[in-house]
């Protein structure tokens, strides 16, 4: 972690991190009401910039604080015991990262950045404190760590690679439509192992795919650049896959 | 676009300013050697990251020319010692080894090519071993699609040779000519006769080589109007799939070979136009098309047919009908273009050899490109390759407002309108068939470097 405390005059300017953030209805403060929010912009502090290739945190590092991504991407994975990388999840703005190191009180994964990111970090035992204070707060916790495990049962169900990359373009495109991103041209942050090692799938098979997609006229891709021409005709490709 | 070509001499004449032939943008002379190995490696290992990466390119170099041609400005040793031929290829084979880690192995080589110097120095044992090298650490592509060219000596090569050749995996040859007059080859240091290089591309046809390009070049010294029809028509007769026809520039402080040329036996600028004017007129005669800078090709050649549909690419060896390849330049002084930058290799031998043998890769200088130099280069392809530009696209592709990014670059057009090299409409440029011989000019227009440094035009050929 490389960033420096907030001078205290500093931190009270910043003190309206979730009031003034243009993703307060995505993330933890939505549905709060505006005193509510208020408070949880006592206890919020922005961090970062964090480099590209930069952690935010590691495994069995202590939890002391759940973030959400204020910009950028990050990616979470942990190191299998044969020694290989297995991706988790890529987070976009208005994401938490985080959740699953609150029982053990240690992170299970580790967390870093694909490009230039910043984040907001919220100490866990004060929002604990709020959440038992702020009812919709709490519910909008348990919304989220829900969410969390269902990605988790969409990984692990016995899909086709083409339903696998049509689901995961379409999910990309849904997220980014709900942060104000064009939903049919967006430029993915990951490099292709890294898709490929979250779908379960080989780096080359994803390579084809999206090349078949293009070939078909669903997509085109230009670098890391892609185009979705044929929404409904990738959603077909995966209703199989819930959403 | 137009394909059709006006020979105007007076344009020509008033245009005849140095300029760079945009083979790569920036051109080469802004690599800098700040950029080196580490950032070579870092821009192979981003290439390999994109959904679909880009298909790879090989380029070989093989510096080695048994005797000097007077004319030539390429990066060559001249020697007949055939062990250096042998110590280089086992660098080169080490170089395939190291440049082959960087890249993910799914990457599928499409296209191939032996450049020199002479690549036919070699010996075929020889390169099949280099073939070998590339097969073992790369996926070269194998079925017809594959594009793997490689320049020929024809002084060097007999049936059994070509047909060794096509064995290897070649399916395009480039054969060297320049010009058949004898008195020519006398001065430029280069007897090759018409009987041997039409053998050489008859053995070529029956290996079953698929494309033929053939290199002349104009402005030679003794060079004559009726020399140069003669060798067009026997050219014309031979039928090659492809021609080049260079213009000579005769630049004796860079290239020292070529001091051993008498510059007042070199032909008057306007007997040089006269040349020029002769080739293009006989070669559109006979059928052949004019593509851009020096090159013409067949009406059923995939250079035109690529230019038709708008997907001309314009690259080191001229122009090339690929989807944008990552290309990764072999041996000394080879450039490399992968990701959003170029590379170059260290151009003394002992020192390329050096690196190698230390394990490093010989990248020497190059430069990563910026979002404005990317711009830059699409939009002079664009040019180089199509002749026209259409405004609303680009602005839409880069986010821009065309007008208004290159005003700079209008207003310097309004010049070229008012001589007809270009039609400029509200949102469009196009270039007109007496504009067609000078895309080095219009495409200067959109260049930042050439206002940054203006003295460095000296360092470019002429744009005839």
């Amino acid at each position: 972690m490389s960033s420096q405390p907030v001078p205290a005059d500093l931190q009270r300017r910043l003190r309206k991190v979730c009031s003034s953030c243009s993703l307060l209805e995505l993330c933890l403060p939505m549905g709060l009401e505006r005193e509510d929010v208020e408070q949880l912009d006592e206890l919020v502090t922005p961090q970062g910039p964090l480099r590209a290739g930069e952690h935010l945190y590691r495994v069995g590092d202590d939890f002391k604080a759940l973030y959400a991504v204020r910009s950028g991407y990050l990616k979470t994975y942990i190191i299998d015991s044969a020694g290989r990388e297995q991706v988790l999840g890529f987070h976009l703005p208005g994401e938490l990262v985080g959740l699953d190191a609150i029982y053990p009180a240690r992170h299970q994964c580790n967390a870093v950045a694909l490009d230039t990111a910043t984040v907001c970090r919220m100490p866990y035992e004060q929002l604990a404190d709020l959440a038992a204070k702020i009812p919709s707060l709490q519910r909008q916790m348990f919304r989220l760590l829900s969410k969390d495990i269902h990605i988790g049962q969409i990984l692990s169900g016995d899909f086709t690679a083409e339903e696998r990359v049509s689901s995961f373009l379409l999910g990309m495109s849904t997220r980014l439509r709900q942060r104000g991103y064009s939903a049919t041209h967006f430029r993915l942050a990951m490099p292709r192992r890294d898709i490929a090692n979250y779908l379960r799938l080989a780096t080359e098979t994803v390579s084809r795919v999206f090349k078949r997609f293009q070939d078909e006229g669903l997509i085109e891709v230009e670098r890391r650049e892609v185009q979705l021409l044929d929404v409904p005709g990738l959603q077909r490709l995966c209703r199989a896959v819930p959403d | 676009m137009h394909q059709s070509v006006t020979f105007d001499a007076e344009l020509l004449r008033a245009y005849d300013i140095s300029g760079p032939r945009y083979t790569s943008y920036p051109p080469a002379t802004q690599f800098t050697e700040a950029f080196g190995e580490a950032d070579y490696r870092a821009a192979a290992d981003a290439s390999n990251d994109d959904p679909i990466p880009r298909p790879l390119s090989l380029y070989v170099h093989v510096p080695f020319c048994t005797s000097p041609c007077f004319y030539c400005g390429c990066t060559r040793i001249i020697t007949r010692d055939p062990l250096k031929g042998r110590i280089y290829l086992d660098h080169l084979l080490h170089e395939i080894e190291l440049q082959a880690r960087l890249f993910d192995p799914d990457r599928v080589v499409d296209q191939l090519h032996l450049g020199g110097g002479t690549p036919t120095f070699l010996s075929n044992e020889q390169l099949a071993e280099l073939l070998a090298g590339m097969r073992k650490h790369f996926r070269l592509r194998n079925d017809e699609g594959r594009e793997f060219s490689i320049e020929i000596d024809p002084r060097t090569v007999d049936e059994q040779r070509m047909q060794q050749l096509a064995d290897l995996g070649f399916n395009r040859v480039s054969l060297g000519v320049q010009d058949f007059d004898p008195v020519v080859q006398q001065a430029v240091n280069r007897i090759q006769g018409v009987e041997e290089t039409l053998g050489v591309m008859q053995a070529a046809r029956r290996a079953g080589i698929s494309s033929i390009n053939l290199d002349l070049i104009y402005g030679l010294p003794f060079q004559s109007l009726e020399g140069f029809s003669r060798t067009l028509e026997t050219v014309i007769e031979a039928r090659p799939e492809r021609l080049a026809v260079y213009s000579y520039a005769h630049l004796p402080r860079m290239f020292k070979a070529q001091r051993q040329i008498d510059e007042r036996t070199l032909p008057s600028p306007e007997t040089k136009l006269a040349l020029l004017e002769l080739a293009i007129t006989m070669l559109t005669a006979a059928g052949y098309i004019y593509i851009g800078m020096d090159h013409f090709a067949l009406p059923d050649d995939e250079l035109v047919l690529a230019q038709r549909r708008g997907d001309l690419q314009r690259n080191f060896q001229g122009y090339s009908t690929r989807a944008e390849c990552d290309m990764i330049g072999l041996g000394m002084s080879s450039i490399g273009k992968v990701g959003d930058t170029y590379s170059q290799n260290i151009k003394e031998l002992g020192k390329y050899q050096a690196a190698l043998a230390e394990g490093r890769l010989p990248v020497v200088r190059g430069l990563r490109l910026n979002e404005d130099d990317r711009l830059r280069r699409a939009v002079i392809q664009q040019l180089m390759c199509h002749g026209e530009l259409d405004y609303v696209a680009v602005g839409e592709r880069w986010q821009i407002d065309f007008r208004s990014y290159f005003a700079d670059a209008l207003s310097r057009l309004r010049r070229l309108a008012d001589d007809g090299l270009v039609e400029l409409a509200e949102d469009r440029l196009t270039v007109t068939p007496r504009g067609r011989l000078l895309l080095r000019v219009v495409a200067m227009c959109f260049d930042r470097y050439q206002r940054a440094f203006p003295e460095m035009s000296e360092r470019f050929s002429r744009v005839i």
